[in-house]
């Protein structure tokens, strides 16, 4: 582990290029550009191909193409841009294509402040395409962890064959920051298993003991359909009842039977916290400050920090329910995960939000002010 | 190369996926007949060949060739495989899309595909109408025909796909007809051995929507109007109601509805050009 | 003999309606019950023509079973094979040697040859135990018109058949138009004094092609038809393109190959067939077969 003075969305691109990413596509758009323009300089030099589209479905697009031909693929956007590829992450889930997607976060709705932070995507990362499917989001809050994650994001996206979201906001994908990089070897690089049955016997959308069949690249020997239709173990479209609900339980299944591996989670002062902070991202990092300001205040605070989003860590904020008098979910928009965390606390404990979409990120003042309002019982439920 | 009289195409067929959807006398079926032959005789190893589809009545072709097939979404066929040719550029891709799939939905791809020159063979099957969703009006619908979005007759003007591909920059822009399939394969085959963006519009029928709402008779009928009206290049069209494309017949008199090779040009190639800087780059400076 | 069934057969225009219209006047006018069919509806000119004359104490059928033709008339060399079948065996055939290239041997674009058969008079006789053949054509010009040629034939029938002369000439003479009596007169004199089996002798060995450049067409390889009826949805695009009507459209909508000797293999059907559903194999076929089979040992997977 070696420190350096890293940007995010830097070490984004040097996650990237660890984890084996050799193909980007992308459009610009700030405060996501300078991912872009890293792997533009980056994957050249390690074989990688990089191409600029023409818009942000295209990039999506262009990165699922050439992850069927064996590359490992990545595209960065940020909220308009990500709002356009919503179309192509359910078409990555449904036909099962492993790809990475950086949102760094700006604030919204429609242009809204390009150039300020917000965590206003969270719901549209799980929600955002239409009909039914599971995904997985990860969200960094620190510049270290913007590049572990991004490992992990590949890892994941090549072991489930899923789309991967890597979510973060403008604060984190710019700051500077010292940086200590966790080795690649301690992270592992996961790479794509291929078949190796007879092409006739192959299945690309088969049930494996694993729930995840092997993608074979394009090219390799096996041919085989791809469609956003529903469709059968081999691809073909279907109408099939029976077919499409096993297609769609399969789905869901295969995340929820990894979700040990999946679903990661940070807790501080969580033993005999009364008050337990639930944040992401940066704020996340407004919100151990003001943990630790409010224990020499003698407020017995902790911070529950979800670096998965997607699937929600759910068993375990509903054990934080039930041993905390209060949960505060401090995030940069007008409530969004204090939803998802009032769902997991199954009215074992009450749910307040500390709560900002004005571009301006979370103090730590702010976030301890609320605490103590919690604890006064002057807040009212989820606002 | 191979040149024996029969091609045998029925290799490439997924039989287990026949008969396709298609209506009775659609003409999307002879026209992905005339490309199963061009890979025949161009003897190009199956394996190597890549289609992809976006959606409508002409993507859902992908689905019964076998080959390496991508049915993606509307109007993206060709960022797809533009994402496949650059990360494999020794697959051979065609791309097959709609005329509303390929010149509304997803013209901005259409055109910055031709702009890029990648080696891409896109066959865009115009049968003036949207066949799948019910027989709307298309960016290709003849002024004055109807659809079912255009009850009165359309108002607006429509595209001509090739002139529109040739000033965006592909540098191979041909016309093939369903009604005329042997040409249709030689065409097929020069757009795939051209090194570079490749589009061949290919005038189709819809006989079930496009031909019912404006009486233009089954596929027969379509198919033999097809044959009457359009001619080799630069032979006038008497009367250019029916052909797509070409609606107000009075202000194209003198106009000609031209078909075969229109457009040949040399021009780099962008996976060539991609894979070059990639190898005079490998190695270079900090990773 | 007490009752006869005879089979004339031609193409359109040789007078084969006229010849047998006189032998059923003749049999009338020896007392016999007679039946006369004819087959000519689509012939006009170049057709086939066949008329089943049937004469005896009481006739009932107005057709001849097959096999069951007591002398078979052929006007043409391609007509006496068609219908040789219908011989009874050891029965009488007369063949006249003209040949008529029909129009629906005329239509192998590809090829540019005629399905029209080579004449081989040795293999007949094989098969037919009394065999005459004739030069009808040559001998009605002689007589002074080649359009008495159905003369000549009477004549060479009317020693088969159980009829007076006197009546054979007073028929033919109320039948034929007045101007061209004596010609045909001459014709049927002609006819009736050729010796057989000298004359049928004179003929033998040979072995002609047709005057106007055809020759037998290769029977090797006729181009055959597969309809995979599953996959056709009836829109009639092939019906209609067939330039030689070889398909039809059948009562479930799917087409049917309904004059499979019609094909002449230029595929038309099968290149604007959007269905896949039919495929034409023939000769050239084998030889691209042999070429895909290079052709996929060449690839680095089936």
């Amino acid at each position: 582990m070696t420190a350096t003075l890293l940007q995010g969305n830097q070490a984004c691109v040097r996650g990237a290029i660890d984890a084996g990413c050799r193909f980007f596509a992308g459009y610009p758009i700030t405060p996501s550009s300078e991912i872009m323009e890293g792997m533009a300089t980056m994957l050249p030099r390690v074989g990688g191909v990089f191409i600029q589209m023409e818009d942000e479905m295209a990039s999506l697009a262009a990165v699922m193409g050439a992850s069927l031909a064996g590359r490992k693929g990545m595209t960065a956007t940020s909220g308009p841009g990500f709002s356009l590829m919503q179309e192509h992450i359910g078409y990555g889930a449904f036909a099962e294509i492993p790809c990475v997607i950086v949102d760094v976060m700006r604030g919204g709705p429609s242009t809204g402040l390009p150039t300020s932070p917000s965590q206003g995507d969270v719901m549209q990362a799980r929600w955002g395409t239409h009909g039914d499917h599971p995904i997985i989001v990860l969200a960094p809050a620190s510049v270290a962890e913007v590049y572990e994650l991004t490992v992990r994001a590949f890892n994941l996206s090549e072991r489930y064959r899923t789309p991967v979201i890597l979510l973060y906001d403008e604060v984190i994908g710019h700051v500077r920051e010292r940086a200590e990089l966790p080795s690649l070897e301690s992270l592992g690089v996961v790479e794509r298993p291929q078949p190796n049955c007879p092409t006739e016997a192959y299945r690309p959308y088969g049930d494996g003991a694993q729930r995840v069949a092997p993608l074979a690249d394009f090219g390799s020997g096996y041919r085989y359909h791809v469609t956003g239709l529903a469709h059968d173990e081999r691809g073909y479209p279907t109408q099939d009842p029976r077919v499409i609900a096993r297609l769609h339980e399969r789905l869901h299944a295969k995340l929820q039977d990894g979700r040990a591996e999946i679903v990661s989670y940070e807790g501080e002062e969580l033993d005999d916290a009364e008050v337990v902070i639930v944040a992401y991202g940066v704020s996340a990092r407004a919100a151990r400050r003001a943990v630790s300001e409010a224990r020499r205040q003698g407020l017995r605070a902790g911070l529950f920090r979800p670096r998965t989003l997607w699937p929600f860590p759910d068993a375990e904020v509903n054990v934080l329910a039930r041993s905390a008098r209060a949960l505060v979910v401090a995030e940069m928009n007008m409530g969004q995960i204090v939803y998802e965390v009032e769902r997991c606390a199954r009215g074992q404990a009450p749910v307040f939000g500390c709560l900002r979409a004005d571009g301006q990120p979370l103090t730590p003042d702010e976030i301890l002010a609320r605490l103590v309002e919690v604890r006064a019982g002057e807040a009212e439920v989820s606002r | 190369m191979n040149t024996a009289a029969r091609a045998d195409y029925r290799r490439y067929l997924r039989l287990d996926m026949m008969p396709h959807i298609l209506c009775p006398g659609c003409g999307h079926g002879i026209v992905l007949q005339a490309m199963l032959r061009a890979i025949w005789r161009l003897g190009l190893p199956q394996d190597q060949v890549a289609v992809v589809g976006g959606i409508g009545c002409s993507s859902r072709m992908v689905g019964y060739v076998d080959f390496c097939t991508l049915h993606t979404t509307h109007g993206r066929a060709l960022p797809f495989a533009t994402g496949l040719k650059l990360a494999r550029p020794e697959l051979t891709v065609l791309a097959i899309v709609g005329d509303g799939d390929g010149l509304a939905i997803g013209g901005n791809h259409l055109i910055h595909a031709a702009r890029r020159n990648i080696d891409v063979t896109c066959l865009l099957l115009n049968n003036a109408i949207y066949g799948m969703t019910g027989g709307q009006v298309a960016p290709t619908t003849p002024t004055e025909m109807v659809s079912a979005t255009t009850p009165g007759g359309a108002l607006e003007p429509s595209f001509d796909s090739c002139k529109l591909l040739e000033a965006a920059g592909a540098s191979f822009v041909a016309r093939g007809l369903s009604s005329a399939p042997i040409d249709l394969e030689a065409l097929i085959v020069q757009g795939i051995q051209h090194q570079g963006f490749s589009f061949l519009e290919v005038l189709s029928d819809c006989p079930t929507y496009y031909g019912r709402y404006n009486r233009l008779g089954e596929g027969p009928e379509m198919l033999q109007a097809q044959r009457r009206h359009v001619d080799w290049v630069a032979a006038p069209l008497a009367d250019k109601a029916f052909v797509p494309g070409f609606a107000d017949t009075a202000a194209v008199a003198d106009v000609a509805l031209q078909y075969g090779v229109l457009h040949r040009e040399t021009r780099p190639e962008l996976s060539e050009q991609v894979h070059r800087l990639i190898a005079a780059s490998v190695g270079e400076g900090p990773t | 003999m007490e009752q006869g069934s005879i089979l004339l057969v031609g193409v359109g225009g040789q007078g084969v309606v006229l010849a047998s219209a006189i032998v059923a006047d003749i049999a009338l006018r020896c007392g016999f019950d007679v039946k006369q069919s004819e087959v000519h509806g689509m012939s006009q000119r170049g057709g086939v023509v066949t008329s089943h004359l049937r004469f005896g104490g009481q006739v009932h059928s107005p057709l001849i079973e097959r096999g069951q033709v007591d002398v078979l008339v052929a006007f043409e060399w391609n007509e006496a094979l068609r219908w040789l079948p219908q011989l009874r065996p050891g029965a009488p055939m007369i063949v006249n040697l003209q040949r008529q290239v029909p129009p629906g041997a005329c239509r192998d674009r590809k090829s540019w040859r005629s399905g029209y058969p080579a004449v081989a008079l040795d293999a007949l006789a094989r098969q037919v135990g009394d065999l005459r053949v004739c030069d009808a054509l040559a001998i009605a010009g002689q007589a002074g018109s080649p359009k008495a040629a159905n003369s000549a034939l009477l004549g060479v029938l009317a020693p088969l058949l159980p009829f007076p002369e006197s009546v054979w000439l007073d028929a033919l003479r109320s039948h034929v138009p007045p101007a061209t009596v004596t010609i045909n007169e001459r014709a049927f004199a002609a006819g009736r004094s050729l010796p057989f089996p000298e004359e049928t002798r004179r003929h033998a060995g040979a072995t002609r092609f047709s005057a106007n450049g055809f020759h037998g067409r290769d029977e090797s390889a006729p181009p055959r038809l597969e309809v995979i009826a599953v996959w056709c949805k009836g829109c009639d695009i092939c019906v209609r393109a067939c330039p030689t009507h070889v398909l039809a459209l059948n009562a479930a909508d799917k087409v049917a190959v309904v004059r499979p000797d019609a094909c002449t293999g230029c595929r038309l059907c099968e290149l604007l067939c959007p269905d896949f559903a039919i495929v034409v194999h023939d000769a050239e076929e084998r030889a691209a077969d042999l070429t895909a089979a290079n052709h996929s040992g060449s690839e680095a997977r089936g």
